[in-house]
């Protein structure tokens, strides 16, 4: 018996069933010891009906350490390094003293990453108060200040290094170096997947390239590569190898996989108690059913007019970054855990990601155009749909920029201090947490560190992040090394 | 020690007391175990009820603090009397209510690990760190605490009486066997040849038998064909390949920098090389060591030893400006210092970095101690000619810049007054008002924000078109006949000679600009040290290692005393030396005494720790099973007298690796069935600890790679050279920013080896990370092996895959053409090293019937027997 996965599906593809694959292919008395080996293995159970449903065999569900506020994950990473103090962290001292230096203001020598240190520079843009709770959002993001009354504003989060990718890891494993888990690979090795047809943790990038800092960014680190991050192309096949070369048929894959599984049973006689070969029969299903699930997660088509201008998909500026927040939406509808978007390519450094040394003005209100609807999009969307209390949104770029110029046009980087903020997750909105000097040069009130981040958002999904720990080279390694404090303003 | 779970179930109260005794008395104690043994028990079974979420009775079990102050009826802990202590006697079921009220209750093995934490003073070892703070403190810390010396690992090696059993004659079966006894297990029968036959290929070489070799060897009925198999494979140079990736593991190695830039190392190839050959000539192990730490620093040094020196910089780097920035130094010597610790010693010395270490004795002077041995490395490059050679070839290179700057000087006096005022039209232009205005004013008159913004701007550059157009007709025409004369001259310039990357002793503060030094185009910013000096030694007089500090919790900006050079105490016997000194006076002779240190049989760790990662490789799991750790919280050792008798075979057989090959594959355990089931057996020993058949295990990556590329016909078996670099997917080149990666079409010319596959640290080759390819930025452990539908897809539907079983398909077709039946027995040969069944036949007949051989051929790369060594 087989179903039909959704017709939407170019190829209308058929699952492959349990019982097709262990009894129609040999059958026998193999087939039963194949079949008591993956029941013991838990391998065996009721038949999935759609791309929705858990299937047996997949990574599966684990427990939380407690009850989460959210089971699932949107993280929008705004690489290159967003301004703090042209867009959520108003600093009208740069106005005041615009044009003299910050050396003297502040303690210890002023580091750029490139050239010399310039003046204060006031924000060209210009700042105003939005909801109920009156927080200041600069006119970069007119869409999303209507939310902030959703939002909890972190503007005293802190890194340790003023190198893109050094940065980038330190957001996203909380180390500078490569070699370490990702925090979406951490929460896939701690709570398991919700859905099998799907990755438990799906990445899309820009549709410009990159990000900086490339696939390590989703790296599994230590971990075996089944916590690793899966990248989804936005158009075309979602993931790589998903479906068959030109010149092979759909046809002929079902044959080969007939034929496969037959032989692979035979074999299973010789080693009837091998549960590591019982495991890669079983991931060649999971890999047939992803094949039908994957596309279909990420068409878009299906969706209302209504929604898809909601994300900005009726316009050109807004449409790539839209399109990836309404897929984001889409995957963890069907079960995904963590989805991370980065928005901030390759190629010109300066005008295709948020690495603003040239030309602040231009390079930041692009930027803020591409996303600012589709992220307000989002939120509304989730919320509509009930899904954004049990969905964290997380935003945050590698580090924040310098309240001086570079050149009179530029900022450089900023590792002391940027802003990040969460939505959703039953977090309280309409929150400011933690401040900057002056200047928005360094954090100054309850300075947060990626490691407090990770910290809370894992509270956030009901895992204690000092208990959540894997065992590497004899120690037993935590996302958040020895540190992380819970951010309390976000968890209470 | 961490036990099989063996259920307490329903054995009474007494027994089990009983059972406790008998099993406390033959366990040390180690200070992990909290961590190890302790944690996961409160994680499980605690915690739930006195932890976070609640604290029944008032007690909370989350602290030790905690623990002792206990709840409603008293103190949970009395440190050093578990028979006191309520928590032990109630897990234990000494005293109502028996703990853990919901759950299964504690295993015998999890209650004897609670009584003995408790009477070793139940520390909790995961407290917050102990940073000291003050340097004298930090240097009084530097004692071993008592008794540091007398933990297995730290103990020098010894060969104990091999065990005698009728049955066995080989030393490790006879130790094995004892091993086995003691746990209720019982050996598997030997497989057979062809299964033998086929392990011993893809272990020692990494490549399938061929028919000729197959059907020699299975023709071969003589006793010794086993053992002449071995040394065949042995004399391979493909045995080097397939080794020599092991080590490169190790090695962290990659042909990129890694990070934002990843800069291509375009020699980083003849360190891989070396690492081959060293396998293949069976250099012995401490020779390769020491090559490897202190190549260049030896009586008598040679290209080859120059280049060992890549292992000590195979790993990342920033590449932007290190001597401007201590921190980013300072993070690659913790690299050297964590490889050399991991990879050699198997001690996580890194850890030691910032405090005490937390498991193992190894003060923080220790680390800083090892830092001081290799402080003065810097990296540089030297050609591989002979020095006559080279110097006429640096002489050529300066003479041709020289002559280029002075004609690039005349250039700039002909554009330079264009440039000032087009450099300002251009700040009129592009940039704000006050810009300008800063530029525009005389300096003394510049307010200090408009002279920081002048200063900025000025390495500010103007497009070569402007100047061009700017520039009059008889300028244009000096102007060009200048450029023309640069490029005449630069057609002199010779050919670069081959070169090394290598490390040698220096000062990093002098080193010359490189990759990514000069990206941002400012040179004026670098900050110059305040001392004099050269990057590289050029006399008079001796070498001396810049001072190198003890840093303050790791703290690159809070030096502390300046440390001499040493080792780490606890492995050190007798007075090694620290330093020997060089005749030639150019470098310290830090690193060679160092070297000497690292590749001693007076060290109770590298001969264990290598052995290990031999047995491993052979065996699929080392005796310690975890490869990079041998301290107290890596996992202990399964066999630990067969490990310290192999270890001194090792070094007796003068730390030939080949005879440890050799050695470990004529044992029977070796040669035991890895079909094999025995119910006895599975009870007593589930996970196959004690060896009681071969374990089956995915091939890894590279292995992987090559496998299907053998079997399909398709692979060039050239051996060494520059990197080759297989198709990648558009996109995913597309992602990267700066590095590189050659676009090749997939075809016979990347069909090398995968070893030889370029090793791009930003961009991982994407099969290799599918199937588990370890992170190549620090020292690697064992590898990991996952199960992943994203592995099955890659089987399925990627086109090299898809291409190479077609490329199969076609090699039978044309060796035994119109013979459906001969091409399936073909297929099966080539691909599994044996015939089909009849079952099989028939069923790979109804494929190729229906469909086409091709089919077939790709259904061989998916087979399980196809991907796992069993």
């Amino acid at each position: 018996m087989s179903h039909h996965c959704h017709a939407c599906h170019k190829h209308e593809r058929t699952f492959w069933s349990r019982r097709d694959f262990l009894m129609q292919s040999g059958g026998g008395i193999a087939g039963l010891a194949l079949a008591h080996l993956l029941d013991r293995e838990g391998l065996l159970a009721a038949e999935p009906q759609s791309c929705n449903e858990p299937f047996p065999g997949a990574l599966g569900p684990r427990p939380p350490h407690f009850q989460p506020r959210a089971t699932a994950v949107i993280s929008l990473f705004m690489s290159g390094g967003v301004s703090h103090v042209d867009t959520f962290d108003p600093k009208p001292a740069l106005t005041r003293y615009a044009g003299e230096p910050l050396h003297g203001k502040v303690d210890g020598n002023i580091a750029v990453r490139q050239g010399l240190p310039g003046p204060l520079m006031p924000s060209p843009f210009s700042f105003q108060r939005y909801g109920e709770s009156g927080i200041e959002v600069s006119e970069l993001f007119p869409n999303l200040a209507q939310h902030v009354d959703e939002m909890a504003f972190m503007r005293s989060v802190f890194g340790r290094s003023n190198d893109h990718i050094q940065a980038t890891y330190e957001m996203q494993s909380g180390q500078i170096r490569m070699g370490f888990p990702s925090v979406g690979s951490w929460v896939t090795y701690g709570l398991g997947a919700q859905s099998s047809s799907l990755p438990a943790f799906v990445v899309m990038t820009d549709h410009r390239g990159g990000p900086l800092g490339g696939p390590n960014d989703w790296s599994a680190g230590f971990m075996p590569a089944t916590y690793q991050g899966t990248r989804f192309r936005s158009s075309g096949d979602p993931i790589v190898d998903l479906e068959p070369p030109e010149g092979m048929t759909a046809e002929a894959q079902r044959a080969r996989l007939d034929v496969l599984a037959k032989l692979n049973e035979k074999d299973m006689e010789k080693y009837p108690g091998n549960s590591e070969f019982a495991a890669r029969i079983s991931s060649y299903e999971l890999a047939y059913r992803m094949q039908g699930c994957a596309p279909e997660a990420i068409d878009t088509s299906s969706e209302s007019q209504l929604t898809q201008r909601l994300y900005g998909l009726d316009n050109e500026i807004t449409e790539p970054f839209g399109r990836q927040c309404l897929m984001a939406r889409r995957l963890i509808e069907r079960g995904v855990r963590f989805v991370q978007l980065f928005h901030g390519g390759a190629g010109n450094q300066n005008t295709d990601t948020w690495d603003a040394h040239s030309d602040l003005v231009e390079n930041h209100s692009l930027h803020a155009k591409e996303s600012d609807l589709p992220i307000a999009g989002l939120l509304t969307d989730l919320k509509a749909r009930g899904l954004l209390d049990s969905t964290l949104i997380v935003w945050h770029g590698e580090f924040g920029r310098m309240p001086i110029s570079q050149r009179g046009v530029g900022r450089d980087h900023n590792p002391g201090a940027m802003t990040a903020w969460m939505a959703g997750a039953g977090i309280r909105g309409g929150q400011v947490i933690g401040s900057t000097d002056e200047f928005g040069y360094k954090a100054m009130e309850q300075p947060i560190s990626a490691h407090d981040l990770h910290a809370t958002m894992l509270h956030l999904l009901g895992i204690d992040h000092e208990r959540l720990t894997y065992r590497f080279s004899g120690r037993d390694m935590r996302l958040t090394d020895v540190a992380g404090t819970l951010i309390p303003q976000i968890v209470g | 020690m961490r036990s099989l779970p063996t259920s307490v179930g329903l054995i009474p109260a007494v027994l089990l007391a009983v059972m406790i005794v008998m099993t406390t008395g033959a366990e040390a104690q180690s200070p992990a175990a909290f961590t190890n043994d302790i944690r996961p028990i409160m994680e499980r079974s605690c915690w739930d009820c006195h932890g976070e979420r609640m604290r029944r009775s008032g007690l909370d079990l989350r602290t030790r603090e905690a623990a002792l102050r206990g709840g409603s009826l008293g103190a949970a802990i009395v440190p050093g009397r578990a028979e006191e202590s309520l928590l032990y006697r109630m897990v234990a079921g000494l005293e109502e209510p028996i703990m853990p009220r919901d759950g299964d209750p504690l295993t015998v093995a999890e209650v004897a690990a609670v009584r003995a934490w408790i009477d070793e003073g139940a520390h909790w070892d995961d407290g917050p760190t102990a940073f000291v703070d003050n340097p004298s403190d930090v240097l009084a810390e530097s004692e071993l605490p008592p008794g540091a010396k007398d933990y297995w690992a730290f103990k020098l090696p010894v060969q104990g009486p091999v065990p005698v059993f009728a049955d066995f004659e080989h030393p490790i079966d006879r130790f094995l066997e004892q091993t086995r006894r003691a746990n209720g297990v019982t050996a598997a029968p030997r497989a057979d040849r062809s299964t033998l036959l086929r392990r011993a290929h893809l272990d020692l070489t990494g490549l399938p038998p061929t028919q000729e070799q197959t059907a020699a060897f299975l023709a071969d009925p003589d006793p010794g064909a086993w053992e002449r198999l071995i040394d065949q494979l042995l004399d391979s140079p493909h045995y080097g390949e397939r080794w020599g990736r092991h080590w490169l593991d190790v090695a962290r190695y990659a042909d990129s920098d890694g990070f934002e830039q990843d800069v291509d190392r375009p020699n980083a190839w003849r360190y891989r090389d070396y690492v081959i050959d060293a396998f293949n000539q069976d250099k012995p192990f401490d020779e390769f060591i020491i090559e490897q730490v202190a190549g260049d620093e030896l009586d008598e040094t040679t290209h080859e030893t120059l280049i060992a020196t890549g292992f000590l910089r195979a790993g990342p780097r920033v590449n932007f400006r290190e001597k401007d920035n201590p921190e980013r130094r300072y993070e690659y010597l913790d690299d050297v210092i964590a490889t050399l610790g991991r990879g050699i010693l198997g001690l996580t010395v890194q850890c030691a970095r910032c405090h005490f270490h937390k498991f193992d004795p190894i003060p923080q002077t220790d680390y800083y101690r090892l830092m001081a041995s290799i402080y003065g490395y810097v990296e540089t490059e030297v050609p591989l000619v002979p020095p006559v050679e080279a110097e006429a070839y640096q002489r050529r290179i300066t003479e041709i810049d020289n002559q280029q700057r002075t004609l690039r000087d005349q250039v700039a006096e002909i554009e330079d007054p264009y440039r000032e005022r087009l450099r300002l039209e251009r700040l009129e232009r592009d940039f704000p008002p006050d810009v300008l205005r800063a530029v525009l004013k005389p300096e003394t008159e510049r307010t200090p924000g408009e002279q920081l913004l002048a200063a900025q701007v000025l390495s500010l550059g103007v497009p070569r078109a402007q100047l061009t157009a700017a520039l009059t007709a008889d300028e244009l025409s000096r102007r060009k006949a200048l450029i023309d004369r640069i490029a005449e001259v630069g057609e002199q310039r010779p050919e670069k000679p081959p070169m090394a990357e290598i490390v040698t002793d220096g000062d990093y503060r002098f080193t010359p600009d490189g990759a990514g030094d000069n990206i941002i185009g400012c040179p004026e910013c670098r900050v110059p040290p305040d001392v004099q000096g050269s990057f590289l030694h050029e006399g008079p007089g001796r070498y001396e290692v810049p001072p190198s500090h003890l840093l303050i919790r790791g703290d690159p900006f809070r030096p502390g005393p300046e440390m001499s050079p040493g080792f780490i105490s606890v492995a050190t016997y007798g007075d090694p030396p620290t330093v020997i000194p060089r005749s030639d006076g150019r470098t310290s002779g830090r690193r060679l005494a160092l070297a000497q240190w690292l590749a001693s049989a007076e060290n109770p760790l590298p001969s264990r720790v290598m052995m290990n990662r031999i047995w491993h490789h052979h065996f699929g799991r080392g005796i310690v099973a975890t490869l990079d750790n041998f301290g107290t919280v890596g996992d202990k050792p399964t066999h630990p007298e067969l490990l310290d008798w192999l270890a001194v075979e090792f070094v007796n057989q003068g730390w030939s690796m080949k005879q440890m090959h050799r050695l470990i594959m004529t044992s029977d355990a070796y040669q035991m069935a890895s079909a094999y089931e025995d119910a006895d057996n599975l009870a007593s020993d589930l996970e196959n600890h004690y060896l009681w058949r071969y374990r089956t295990r995915r091939l890894e990556a590279e292995a992987l790679r090559d496998l299907i590329m053998a079997t399909s016909g398709g692979i060039d078996l050239t051996v060494g050279g520059p990197p080759v670099f297989p198709n990648v997917p558009k996109e995913i080149l597309d992602s990267r920013l700066f590095g590189r990666w050659d676009v090749h079409p997939d075809g016979p010319d990347v069909w090398r080896r995968s070893v030889y596959v370029y090793r791009m640290r930003s961009i991982v080759f994407p099969f290799f990370e599918t199937f588990d390819l370890p992170d190549q930025g620090v020292t690697a452990a064992a590898r990991n092996v996952s199960t992943v539908p994203t592995q099955a897809l890659t089987l399925l539907n990627n086109p090299f895959v898809v291409g190479q079983a077609e490329l199969f398909a076609q090699r039978v077709q044309q060796a035994a053409p119109n013979d459906v039946s001969g091409q399936i027995d073909l297929i099966y040969r080539i691909a599994l090293t044996r015939l089909p069944t009849e079952e099989e036949a028939a069923i790979a007949r109804e494929l190729v019937d229906a469909r086409s051989l091709v089919d077939l051929a790709h259904v061989m790369f998916n087979l399980n027997e196809f991907l796992y060594l069993r």
